[in-house]
């Protein structure tokens, strides 16, 4: 489709089905998104947040659930991870990575990367990685931007520069794009033809909007809605031969009831033929290969006309 | 309660409401004796509100979120397509006259398989200005038309009457003041339109898309495809009964991921296990009620 500035994110020409490609000839890839970021707002994880009784669960009963069942079922998970977070819980971190799942970076304190003005942004790419690295004894590959609950866009954050920055500093794919629900490329230079690889996400399979959303004890509790997507979604890519996405919280679908929802789920989902549980970067490494951005990004010149009486 | 509340309003401003309610109900014309064609119990008509990221920007949003209209253009318009031409259902596309501009494949081949496209604003929204107004309608029917082949009958929209009628539009989809097609005034009591009702209990957007029409947080609704699979059956069962009509609005961002393309898809096929249904596009039942009930100066 013809570019159009300030207004997409990628060439619009989305994978049909029958052209996507997994390895081994799998059906499905299914990617779940750990949430390790207890901020509540976009300005990044508080004193308070990292008080909170459930956070506490998070990382203790909450994780050892997530651990034990990504084990039972040979899952490996993306646990998207604040540098805060990884400076200051090593021993989380080391438990994770001993299960075989992927660290990538969630900000500096899980921030919106549009607190950062006058090119503080680049700054805090830069700091945060630095910090993952010495927590995980590697240079994170992904980068997430997850939704707060506080949030008033349930998509994510990126700012205008965000993508072009990550492709700078190296990172080989962003964790939250909603124009697909396939991979895609998210243009960071349209002049250039360059952009970089984003894994679906979309809220309706983010564990966020339907566990005491937006607050604990006066938001809506809705796990049956969230169980009912995610069934109706994992038929639905599956039969397609598509992808997958979950995104959930050790301090929300760790809990009692919810977590059994998600087991059961995922071991439905497990049970079927050709599904390739992998972390964020096995996906990514395996897309950049077998459709990579030289071959799969079509970018037209734009058509834009401005009018006088229009929105430029 | 504040003391300005309690002030009654003046016999002049008393009257104006009463003259403003009486004129109010008397827009609206219901249809008499309204008949589909021979065989025909209901007609359901699935509408495609073609918006992709136009609205998102136009309201400058944050980059998640003009991606997630994104969608729309780039996976959901060609999924939810492939879809009703499965199950032989034609359906209408309301489009932006820049999103026409800028999707012309798309809208190519939904035209080559006989679907409809009608006029969705040149940028989603009427302007005060009524020469900007004309220029936008104007600039949105050329393309439109220039990509069907033909001229463009419908809208869905608040433009002005006397100006859609001016321009050939022969119909609006853009009310729910009654369950069937009607005809409807202007603001002066003049330029009657059919109206194709649609209702927002109809309406994808307000069960799945998030933050519609700035809904704060704590008020989402963020259902799952089953809850209105329930809704929506429920609401064509009811009219079905009757003989009546529904309008289903669709946004391909919202209805073009993959769990509910697969419910829309079972809902159709539910509904073909029924005598009767009847799928056209908004044009061609359009036009079966403007040639067997005309507006007249009798139910003007």
């Amino acid at each position: 489709m013809p570019w159009k500035d300030h207004y997409t994110t990628s060439d619009e020409i989305g994978i049909r089905d029958a052209d996507i490609q997994w390895p081994n000839g799998v059906q499905m890839a299914l990617g779940v998104t750990v949430n390790l970021n207890p901020a509540s707002t976009g300005k990044g994880i508080t004193a308070k947040d990292l008080a909170y009784p459930t956070w506490h669960f998070a990382l203790n009963e909450g994780l050892d659930h997530f651990l034990t069942l990504f084990a039972d079922l040979g899952i490996c998970a993306t646990f998207a991870t604040p540098a805060l977070v990884a400076d200051a819980y090593p021993d989380v971190i080391d438990r994770v990575l001993a299960g075989g799942h992927e660290i990538a970076a969630q900000a500096l304190i899980g921030e919106d990367p549009a607190i950062h003005t006058d090119g503080g942004e680049g700054a805090a790419i830069e700091r945060a990685t630095e910090i993952l690295t010495a927590a995980t004894g590697a240079r994170p590959k992904g980068w997430y931007a997850l939704s707060h609950p506080d949030d008033r866009a349930a998509t994510g954050c990126a700012t205008d520069a965000t993508i072009g920055l990550l492709r700078d500093q190296g990172y080989a794919y962003f964790g939250n794009g909603l124009a697909d629900d396939a991979p895609y490329y998210w243009v960071s230079d349209a002049d250039r033809s360059e952009g970089l690889l984003t894994l679906p996400y979309y809220y309706h399979f983010d564990d966020t909007f339907f566990l005491m959303f937006p607050r604990e004890g006066t938001g809506l509790e809705r796990p049956a809605a969230l169980l009912r997507n995610w069934r109706a979604e994992v038929a639905a890519q599956y039969r397609r031969g598509r992808y997958m996405n979950l995104c959930v919280s050790p301090a929300r679908s760790g809990w009692g009831h919810r977590f059994e929802n998600l087991a059961a789920m995922l071991r439905d989902t497990m049970a079927l033929p050709g599904v390739w549980a992998a972390t964020g970067a096995e996906i990514a490494d395996h897309w950049a290969k077998a459709h990579p951005i030289e071959q799969t990004l079509r970018l037209t010149p734009s058509i834009w006309q401005d009018y006088p009486d229009s929105l430029s | 309660m504040t003391q300005a509340d309690t002030i009654a309003p003046s016999p002049e401003a008393y009257q104006h409401l009463i003259d403003t309610a009486r004129f109010q109900r008397s827009r609206r014309i219901p249809i008499p004796d309204f008949a589909y064609p021979e065989g025909v119990k209901i007609a359901v008509n699935f509408t495609l509100d073609f918006d992709a990221m136009l609205l998102r920007r136009l309201l400058n949003e944050p980059w998640g979120q003009k991606a997630k209209g994104e969608f729309g253009g780039r996976v959901g318009v060609w999924r939810i397509m492939d879809m009703f031409d499965a199950e032989d259902v034609k359906v209408t596309l309301f489009t932006p006259g820049r999103i026409c501009e800028l999707y012309p494949d798309v809208l190519r081949h939904v035209v080559a398989n006989g679907h409809e496209l009608a006029d969705h604003m040149w940028e989603h929204e009427v302007y005060g200005d009524p020469v900007v107004e004309d220029a936008h309608l104007g600039r949105t029917l050329a393309a439109l038309s220039d990509i069907a082949g033909k001229p463009v009958t419908g809208t869905r929209s608040s433009h002005t009457p006397a100006l859609l009628r001016d321009k050939g539009v022969v119909y609006n989809s853009f009310t729910s003041a009654s369950y069937m097609p009607f005809y409807e005034l202007d603001s002066a009591g003049e330029n009657p339109i059919l109206q194709l009702p649609f209702h927002y209990a109809l309406d994808d957007a307000m069960y799945f898309s998030f933050g519609w029409l700035d809904t704060p947080n704590n008020a989402q609704r963020v259902m799952d495809v089953d809850e209105v699979f329930d809704i929506w059956w429920a609401a064509f069962e009811q009219q079905y009964k009757i003989g009546g009509y529904v309008n289903f609005l669709l946004h391909p961002f919202v209805s073009g991921h993959a769990m509910r393309v697969d419910m829309i898809q079972r809902l159709i096929q539910r509904m073909k296990t029924l005598p009767g249904v009847w799928f056209p596009t908004c044009d061609t039942l359009a036009q079966h009620i403007l040639s067997t009930h005309p507006m007249t100066p009798s139910a003007e």
